[in-house]
């Protein structure tokens, strides 16, 4: 599955001097300590988000949508700009565990467990809010394709809306299942270290049974590689389909072809960049630099700028487009977009997503890990601010200048984004508390391999002529 | 037949003992109740708990579940002859507010008045209405009516109050009797018996909006105290110096009417009328006008005396602009052709004499002006009213009784009459509201809303009109003319007199029937005649030569929602209704230029116009001041502030009209014979801001061919111009492409109706679907359009559309199905370039729906007959059909607006609405159109249920649909019928013809070329003006500087 041996000129991937015990003993510590007092801060902190959120939520949904700032010209604003945002950063998860795992780009086991928790988790806020953005709520159900006895009526099979609902649907499925099965091996390890009963039971059950023997792992590889065959073009698909929420529609800024490209390589853009954001925390709070190195934080900015510069691509192709068509209101679009009352918002878009990645073209900025941090979230704002852009300022001046409007949120919109904040953090500190926050069977994969000390004892060896070792081999029984 | 016995055993036929007994007990087995300890005990433990279950979960439900709320719901013990349940009764009647006037018809469910329509009858509105009388329904259901007569504030009955009123009528040295102008020759009759009880009392008339000017102008010049009946129909040339008169000048529903006749172009008639329009501040008749020009309203007699002087002499003008000076010379050569008319809006003697002098010189009179009919819509002369304030205040009024006034309220001396009300003994008013004068008065015996009234109209000298109730009194309020009566001491009710009085002039009680039924009584033909002038012109040129102008000066004006105020103040139809030209709800406000604005540090950018807080100036004259948020109007002359009445009254007269703009008929001045609508002032910005409410906030059209305005001489030379635009865009899809057929150097006609017909099967990959049968159509003319806004509060009566109150029309979130697009174009700087253009705007039924394959659950579809519907109870609220609207024009409910969810106790509340959700006022709900929850999208329905009445009907009668019997709303209530509705299959019907024969020239489709192929179509504006500036990117201003 994975090379032998590894040329010594690529940096280890796992740093120190690691055995497989020290491994499981450095992952499991978090899970078998009690939580430390930041812990205990951020988890406290986020669940009073989430129940703020929630409290938006309900206020919103008791008193109706207008308690929000949308109206009649822009019928939507924060709530669909937060779930593309959200559903964008659910990319990298998969991004990372499926296709990186085809490419065998072993570097992702240092990352992966975290990233796809990010991408479920992501994908679970950002489900909130075309749930939540519904007038009627209560009647969301009428979405489904189920039989019914009115008709039966069917929903509409020609709205990119109801292709969301499938696509989303079917990328946390899979997401959840491909991060499930990477799990279990690890929650055995749990089970076997298990000092109290409890664990030994709630591991025991999470661990289905694993034994650890051959027959397990091969049909773990197996579900693995269908699996990633299965998420690829998930990766690809679901944030194609979001952006035919806007490619199939008639309104200037929206109806574009570029959509689907664009929205993907946005979305793993800032799918990396909140990769960024996690995992160089939980680095330093659990003391995990020797897994999650700068090399991982360098090939992961080295992904930033390469889609940074493919959404700034984009962006002018669409100002060329708007331009060559000819067409007039696409023309003013964008016209309005720069220079009309939410000019901000466009520079905001550009500043953060176009110019500041390019700084990653320095190699001491890749390997900063501070001006990483600092970035990713820079990176992120950007990206929600590319989300509003096209979504909030396609709308607010279309065809008919006497429908033109404006808009700002209210306290409730503000709340429910804040609250999936919450619910985000909150699921992210439970996992980092219950769960292996890097893959303990998988990064023992590559130990051998890229681990820093086994790099070090194959100098010797490479040192040698080549006859010289192929006699070694040939005698070595 | 024999009396067979039957028996059902040996035992029954033997009569054994032990049947006797057994036949006796009713229930032959003991009863399979078991009286056993337990459940589990019981000797059927399974067929008992099976019984528990039942009744428990059974119980369980009702007591849970079952909670019904009670409704009140009432059957006809005896159903009345007229009423059946579910089917509209229509009675023709009047509707009148002091001098305005419309011939109504009152659409009347189940006994309950819901919907008024102008009466097609009457010669005078011929069908047409207004906002106003569309929102009077509301007006009758108004919670803060009065509920019954008050003495001293405290309720009292009738008796009493009448004992008290005749014994102090009796002893009152003066009495006086201060009523609106009054249209109704039998409440004059009863006045006059009233007057001959009481030979002290004196009888004076008090409008609100003074036309005295022109009463004593008339006098002078022609020795009639009266007003004339105007023709703007006959007119080639119309020259309106500050005169509304599509707004709220006199009549304007009748002269809008008039007006649009001359207005209407086509490739086959190319005449149209020539308006020219001077003002100081921007109405919708300058908007309509096609050369328009602005002056200080001090300067307007000035003007006039220019127009004379250019008719009689042909001197140039020299008025200060140039645009001005060339309008006044090319006015003055155009009514010298004959068939001119020349109106002023000011009231000022002078002023109106000089005109009537322009109209005597030009020929008017005669041909545009009848003097043989006269118009009785205002009959107040000021300084009657301004003796009687100091009367009052000399403590010379023992009693005062008013009707339909409210001075302190309406006139610039509310605080000389207040305090003159103060001195008077006895103070009685009939008004329906505790109003601002009503307050200070000792006895208040509100009269009936005219819905409930019986009554008639002579609003032109010999075209009467009758009112018949819609529903019997609501509240305990009596007809003032039955209070006069009873004072006086008839013994005859006001309606015995009525109808003994028509009876009497109709000649018998078919023919009174007949009348009631028409609602109309009026000569077969109106016979035309003149008059000569012999005013002292020169003394009123001499006086207006003396007129300085201010610096700065207020124009007061009327809001065509909110007229001088009254109880439309509290209407909240109207109060939501945009104005016209500012686009802003439930509030006034300052209206100044572009560059006052400027100067003031307001300036209005495409980025400072969503900016809804507005920056507050005050606006000072001697004695008051005022301060009021300024909205940026292009087209208000640089120096005019312009500011509406209506504004700034109290919780007393509802909860609407409460807290909200500010009272400003103290800026009006009497200038010794009249008041005046305007003042010099001094103005001052403040620090403070003032949101208002606007539904528009860009004012520019950028350009867009969503428009297409000519002037007529482009039309003239090139009627194809738009056919040719519209096929440069779309004409690529024709077979024969138009560009191969050109390059032969000989140009083809196109054929517009071949052009859409191929662009409706080639511009798209899917088939085409053809539509047999029905297919509904519209067609809004641009050039009849006058931005009025009775469609859209007649679409809001009709369709049962919520009032959202000022915070949600902030938020944008207003749910009107019909809005007016107003444009400006022009120079911000120059008043004087600007031309503003209105579009009604609202669901255009496109075939090729962008709204319907985005819902994801199929709640918005397309019918056969080419309407797109909204499913309501499907609809699940993602608002996504709604972004998807290249109009705009789909509205969601964003709150409980009417209690309509699912919800127990969310009811959307915000004060000044939220007596729309009153029980009384539900009454005005129309049942045939559901009221929505909220939670859904909601869009204009080509009055879904209107078609299917009218299909039903003509179903029954087993005719076809014949044209024009399903009318929309809007169609209906358009006093210019600029609105053409109706099923374009029919070959017959005035819509096809519009789009095939008559103007196909002119018809274009908004964003056609996206091929969303409407069912709306518009015709293309026509101005017969020198130049369209819109669009015109050296000339539209507004359209580059604005960003």
């Amino acid at each position: 599955m994975h090379l032998k041996y590894e040329s010594s000129t690529r940096e280890p991937l796992v740093e120190g001097n690691k055995t497989y015990h020290q491994v499981t003993e450095d992952i499991c510590k978090p899970i078998e300590q009690k939580p430390s007092r930041l812990w205990y801060i951020g988890f406290f902190f986020s669940i009073s988000l989430l129940l703020f959120g929630v409290f938006s939520v309900f206020w919103e949904v008791y008193w109706g949508i207008g308690v929000w700032g949308i109206n009649r010209t822009i019928g939507w604003g924060w709530d669909i700009t937060n779930f593309v945002w959200w559903v964008g950063i659910g990319h990298a998860g998969t991004l990372i565990s499926a296709i990186l795992l085809l490419f065998r780009q072993g570097w992702r086991t240092g990352v992966n467990r975290a990233a796809e928790a990010m991408t479920i988790f992501a994908v679970m806020c950002a489900g909130q809010f075309p749930i939540f953005h519904m007038g009627r709520v209560w009647d969301a159900f009428y979405v489904l394709p189920y039989p019914n006895s009115r008709g039966p009526l069917w929903p509409n099979f020609n709205s990119a809306l109801l292709w969301d609902v499938f696509a989303i649907s079917t990328y946390f499925t899979v997401s959840l299942l491909f991060w499930y099965s990477g799990l279990v091996p690890d929650f055995a390890t749990i089970r076997d270290r298990a000092k109290t009963n409890l664990r030994k039971r709630l591991y025991g059950l999470a661990s289905f049974g694993w034994t650890g023997t051959a027959k397990n792992w091969q049909r773990h590889e197996a579900l693995s590689l269908v699996l990633a065959g299965l998420s690829t073009p998930l990766v690809l698909s679901v944030h194609t389909i979001v952006s035919f929420d806007f490619a199939t529609s008639v309104i200037p800024g929206w109806h574009t072809t570029i959509f689907p490209p664009y929205f993907v390589a946005g979305a793993i853009f800032s799918g990396f960049a909140m990769v960024q954001t996690l995992l160089i925390m939980v680095r330093k709070i659990f003391k995990l630099e020797e897994y999650i190195t700068l090399a991982h934080i360098e090939r992961m900015n080295k992904v930033i700028v390469l889609t940074g510069s493919i959404v700034g691509v984009a962006y002018l192709t669409e100002l060329f487009m708007a331009w060559y068509s000819g067409v007039e209101y696409e023309q003013a679009a964008f016209k309005w977009r720069i220079l009309g009352p939410y000019w901000w918002s466009y520079w905001a878009m550009m500043s953060c997503n176009v110019i500041s990645p390019q700084f990653f073209w320095f190699k001491k900025l890749r390997r900063n890990v501070p001006f990483t941090f600092i970035m990713s979230i820079v990176v992120n704002i950007g990206m929600w601010f590319e989300r509003f852009v096209i979504i909030v300022t396609s709308l607010y001046r279309d065809y008919i200048p006497g429908s033109w409007s404006y808009y700002s949120p209210t306290w409730p919109e503000v709340g429910f984004y804040l609250g999936t904040f919450g619910l985000f953090f909150t699921c992210f500190f439970l996992f980092a508390k219950y769960f292996p926050v890097i893959a303990i069977a998988e990064i023992k994969f590559i130990l051998k391999t890229s681990g820093n000390n086994y790099k070090e004892k194959m100098a010797p060896i490479e040192e040698k002529s080549v006859e010289e070792f192929a006699h070694e081999m040939e005698h070595a029984h | 037949m024999s009396q067979k016995q039957y028996w059902k055993g040996l035992e029954e036929q033997q009569g054994t003992e032990a049947h006797k007994v057994a036949a006796s007990n009713e229930f032959s087995e003991p009863l399979p109740f078991d009286m056993s300890e337990g459940l589990l005990e019981a000797q059927t433990p399974r067929r008992d708990f099976l019984k528990y279950l039942g009744f428990s979960t059974a119980a369980a439900m009702l007591a849970a579940s079952c909670e019904m709320p009670v409704r009140k719901v009432i059957p006809y013990a005896i159903k009345p002859e007229d009423i059946i349940p579910g089917v509209p009764n229509y009675y023709a009647s009047t509707f009148v507010d002091g001098g305005d006037y419309c011939a109504v018809v009152v659409k009347t469910r189940d006994g309950r008045p819901i919907k008024i329509e102008g009466n097609d009858k009457s010669s005078i509105n011929k069908g047409a209405s207004s906002a106003r009388v569309q929102a009077s329904v509301l007006n009758l259901y108004d919670t803060a009516r009065l509920r019954g007569p008050l003495a001293d504030g405290k309720e009292a009955t009738f008796e009493a109050i009448d004992r008290s009123i005749t014994a102090s009528l009796a002893s009152s040295k003066k009495t006086v009797l201060l009523t609106s102008t009054v249209l109704s020759p039998t409440s004059k009759n009863a006045i006059q018996q009233f007057l001959a009880k009481y030979p002290t009392a004196q009888w004076l008339t008090y409008d609100a909006i003074s036309y005295s000017g022109m009463l004593l102008a008339n006098e002078a010049s022609y020795g009639k105290k009266t007003l004339p009946a105007y023709h703007f129909e006959n007119a080639k040339t119309i020259v309106s110096l500050g005169a509304d008169f599509l707004g709220t000048w006199l009549s304007p529903t009748e002269f809008a009417k008039q007006y649009a006749q001359g207005r209407r172009v086509s490739a086959k008639n190319l005449e149209m009328s020539k308006h020219y329009h001077v003002e100081a501040n921007h109405t919708i008749t300058g908007a309509a006008a096609d050369e328009r020009a602005t002056c200080k309203p001090s300067q307007m007699g000035a003007v006039a005396v220019a127009l004379y002087n250019a008719i009689q002499t042909g001197a140039t003008p020299n008025l200060g602009t140039e645009k001005l000076n060339a309008l006044v010379k090319n006015a003055a050569a155009d009514l010298k052709k004959g068939n001119g008319l020349v109106v002023a809006g000011s009231n000022d003697v002078a002023v109106q004499t000089v005109v009537n002098a322009i109209n005597s010189a030009v020929g008017a009179n005669g041909t545009t002006i009848n003097w043989a009919v006269t118009s009785n819509y205002k009959q107040g002369i000021d300084a009657d009213f301004v003796g009687l304030v100091q009367a009052m205040n000399a403590g010379q009024v023992d009693t005062l009784i008013m009707q339909n006034v409210n001075p302190v309220y309406e006139s610039a001396m509310g605080d000389q009459f207040e305090s003159g009300l103060s001195k008077v003994a006895n103070t009685i008013t009939f008004a329906s509201h505790l109003d601002e004068t009503a307050q200070k008065c000792k006895y208040i015996i509100p009269d009936h809303h005219y819905l409930e009234s019986w009554g008639d109209a002579e609003p032109k000298s010999g075209f009467y009109s009758l009112m018949q109730p819609g529903i019997a009194p609501i509240h305990k309020t009596r007809a003032y003319q039955d209070s006069l009566l009873t004072w006086a001491g008839a013994t005859e009710t006001y309606f015995n007199q009525w109808e003994a009085y028509w009876k009497n002039k109709l000649g018998g009680q078919t023919n009174f029937d007949l009348a009631l039924q028409d609602g109309v009584i009026e000569p077969e033909q109106e016979t035309m005649g003149g008059a000569s002038f012999s005013g002292n012109l020169a003394a009123a040129m001499q006086q207006i030569n003396a007129t300085k102008a201010g610096k700065t000066e207020v124009v007061v004006y009327e809001k065509i929602a909110m007229g001088k105020g009254g109880a439309w103040s509290n209407n909240p139809w109207l109060q939501e209704m945009p104005d016209p030209i500012s686009k802003a709800t439930w509030d006034n406000y300052a209206c100044v230029s572009p560059k006052k604005a400027k100067e003031l540090q307001a300036e209005l950018t495409s980025i400072t116009e969503v900016v809804a807080a507005k920056t507050v100036i005050k606006i000072k004259i001697k004695g008051f001041e005022v301060a009021l948020p300024l909205v940026v109007i292009p087209g208000m002359h640089n120096d005019v502030i312009a500011v509406a009445l209506g504004y700034g009254r109290s919780e007393k007269i509802g909860r609407a009209a409460a807290n909200t703009g500010k009272r400003v008929a103290p800026l009006m001045h009497y200038n010794g014979a009249t008041f005046v609508a305007y003042n010099d002032v001094t103005i001052e910005r403040t620090n403070e801001t003032y949101e208002i409410a606007q539904t528009q906030t860009h004012i520019s059209y950028e350009g867009r061919p969503i428009l297409h305005e000519y002037t007529l001489e482009e039309f003239k030379k090139n009627p194809n111009e738009l056919i040719e635009e519209r096929a440069k865009e779309i004409g690529h899809f024709a077979s024969a492409t138009p560009w191969e057929n050109h390059e032969g150097g000989e140009k083809e006609a196109i054929d517009a109706n071949k052009l859409a017909e191929d662009f409706r099967v080639n511009g798209t990959l899917y088939p085409n679907y053809e539509h047999l049968g029905v297919h509904w159509g519209m067609s809004i003319d641009l050039n009849s359009c006058i931005g009025c806004g009775a469609c859209v509060v007649g679409c809001q009566a009709e369709n049962n559309i919520s009032v959202v109150g000022k915070h949600h029309v902030l938020k944008s979130q207003e749910m009107h199905w019909i809005r007016i697009d107003r444009y400006f174009s022009g120079m911000p700087d120059d008043a004087d370039s600007i031309q503003t253009v209105f579009q009604p705007m609202m669901c255009q039924h496109c075939d090729n729906a962008p709204c319907e394959n985005v819902c994801p659950v199929n709640a918005t579809s397309h019918s056969s007959e080419g309407l797109n519907q909204m499913t309501y109870n499907r609809c699940i609220g993602t608002k996504y059909c709604a972004n998807n609207c290249p109009y705009k024009v789909r509205h969601f409910n964003w709150m409980d607006w009417n209690g309509a969810d699912a919800f127990a106790d969310n009811l959307y509340e915000d004060g000044r609405r939220d007596d729309m959700n009153d029980e009384l006022t539900r009454m005005v709900l129309n049942p045939d159109v559901t009221v929505r929850s909220r939670g859904v999208m909601e869009k204009c329905s080509f009055c879904v249920q209107r078609l299917q009445e009218a299909k039903l009907t003509a179903k029954k009668a087993g005719e076809p649909l014949k044209d024009g019997a399903a009318r929309t709303a809007c169609q209906q209530a358009c006093p210019t019928d600029a609105i053409i509705f109706g099923n374009v299959n029919d070959k017959e019907s005035a819509i096809h013809k519009v789009r095939h024969e008559q103007q196909k020239e002119r018809l274009f489709y908004v964003l056609e070329q996206i091929h969303t192929l409407p069912n709306v179509n518009y015709l293309s504006k026509i101005r017969n003006a020198e130049e369209v500036i819109g669009g015109n990117e050296v000339k539209d201003g507004l359209m580059n500087d604005h960003i």
